[in-house]
């Protein structure tokens, strides 16, 4: 009887080839689905009040000594890895009838102590859109492939763009792929706000916004939990920051979120930079630039700039880099000379 | 949402490969994506071995589109001994019940020990060893019916 198991088990069917890039599109995919919340945890949320006031009585009462921070190390894994969906509007065209352009697109970034590899535009495609009704100047432009940035010098290419690999060798962490800042190590960092500060203020110098920025890059790096908790904490020290508290996001999603005035860009003044953070582990979900006041045809709270987090994972899996692009060619990126 | 992703990438290559023996490889990644995107949405429910609750998943979603496509697949295969064995046996599994077909190969194909084969099924250990052992009776019986004797014959000769 075993051996015919072991025959049967020898007439298995093929198995099929991993498609490793469907499998990782897949589920970039998925995880900005929203998931069910169970009963258990519907339960908590209900009866949350009452179980704090229970465990903070019980605390009291046998009055226990303040436990250690948990302390999650950074790990020996091999790569921090970041997928991010980055998309931000540029307005266009005539400036006596101007429309904007979406630029979207992925970055996958896996980084080591000594390496960093880089997908850039992935996924990426520029689109025109009317910012107003019942009319849509593109069109009536008769459908341009390159327009003019209004307030800029450059032109944007409309249509899909071309993803591109960077590769390099770096000794240290660096932040996001155009930050000069760079650390030796991430784990000396401090997790106190102040200290914090300090630590990052001899990075960028006296400036909130670019301290803020730099904060906000850490939170999604690979850095410790406290760390991450630190550098929200000191994001909401900054001058003018906000704390937004509940966020609601996108496909039913929420988290907390906390504000800082960003500088005018070419086309827009009365910006902030938003950050929104999962309360539960900390790691961010979005960092966006909205306005903060009505301008363009757009009005305030509209976001202009958004920067959603795919995954921030630590993994020991290799890279994995699209095999017809090569590495460290070209970046055709759709803002080009005039 | 890391361990997610870590569950994901340790598993996805096993959920294709049931997807794709159950309901042909055109469909398996689709049927795979639905998986795991049904067992984000039931994140919580996901136990700490997650392979056979997925395997339960993925069953259930191919339920929905059973085709078997062993036809297809076996084609390229040079025709010997070997083959014409592997053409009886399938034909043999064939002809079984969905049911003693997904215990025989829950374990001679995706190589799941019985207690986790039993997960997917929704049954005891105790009931899976019941059936996997009526199952074997019934393919050993399958491949020495005439329809077997048939299926070896017409393979040779062609």
């Amino acid at each position: 009887m075993e051996d015919l198991m072991k025959d049967l088990a020898q007439a298995k069917p093929p198995e099929p080839e991993v498609d490793r890039e469907r499998m990782e599109r897949d589920l970039a995919r998925i995880i900005t689905l929203p998931r069910e919340r169970s009963v258990r945890t519907l339960f908590l949320k209900r009866f949350a009040p009452l179980l704090v006031a229970a465990g903070v009585i019980a605390l009291v009462v046998v009055l226990l000594p303040k436990p250690t921070p948990p302390v999650q190390p950074a790990g020996p894994a091999r790569w921090w890895h970041a997928l991010t969906r980055q998309w931000s509007m540029m307005i266009v065209g005539d400036p006596a009838n101007p429309y904007a352009v979406f630029i979207d697109s992925k970055t996958d970034r896996w980084q080591s102590a000594n390496q960093q590899i880089t997908v850039l535009q992935k996924d990426g495609d520029v689109q025109p859109f009317s910012l107003e009704r019942d009319t849509d100047p593109w069109e009536a432009a008769g459908r341009p492939a390159k327009v003019p940035q209004i307030g800029g010098t450059h032109l944007v290419r409309i249509g899909p763009m071309k993803p591109a690999v960077q590769k390099t060798d770096v000794s240290g962490f660096q932040m996001s792929l155009h930050s000069a800042a760079r650390f030796d190590s991430l784990d000396a960092l401090p997790a106190d706000p102040p200290e914090l500060k300090q630590a990052l203020e001899t990075i960028v110098g006296n400036d909130p916004y670019r301290i803020g920025s730099l904060a906000m890059e850490l939170m999604a790096s690979n850095v410790r939990q406290d760390q991450r908790q630190a550098a929200f904490e000191l994001l909401k020290t900054l001058d003018g920051a906000r704390f937004l508290g509940e966020v609601r996001l996108s496909e039913e999603r929420k988290g907390i979120g906390v504000a800082i005035p960003a500088p005018p860009t070419f086309q827009f003044s009365g910006v902030e930079t938003q950050l929104v953070i999962d309360p539960e582990t900390g790691m961010p979900l979005v960092r966006r630039d909205m306005l903060t006041a009505a301008q363009h045809n757009l009005p305030a709270n509209s976001p202009i700039s958004v920067e959603e987090y795919l995954l921030l994972e630590q993994v020991t899996i290799d890279p994995i880099v699209p095999q017809d692009v090569p590495v460290n060619g070209e970046v055709e990126s759709p803002i080009i000379e005039r | 949402m890391e361990d997610f992703s870590g569950v994901y990438r340790e598993c996805y290559p096993r959920v294709l490969a049931y997807a794709a023996s159950h309901a042909g490889a055109q469909r398996a990644e689709d049927i795979t994506s639905e998986t795991f995107t049904i067992a984000w949405r039931k994140l919580d429910q996901m136990p700490s071995n997650a392979l056979p609750w997925l395997l339960g998943i993925a069953r259930n979603l191919v339920k929905a589109s059973r085709r078997q496509v062993w036809h297809d697949e076996i084609e390229d295969i040079p025709i010997t001994d070997d083959f014409v064995r592997f053409v009886e046996l399938r034909a043999a599994l064939a002809s079984l019940s969905e049911a003693d077909q997904e215990v025989l190969t829950l374990i001679a194909w995706h190589g799941l020990p019985a207690a986790e084969a039993a997960q997917v099924l929704g049954c005891t250990t105790a009931t899976y060893f019941v059936r996997l052992h009526r199952a074997r009776r019934r393919l050993k019986a399958a491949l020495s019916t005439p329809n077997s004797d048939r299926a070896r014959e017409s393979w040779k000769t062609s």
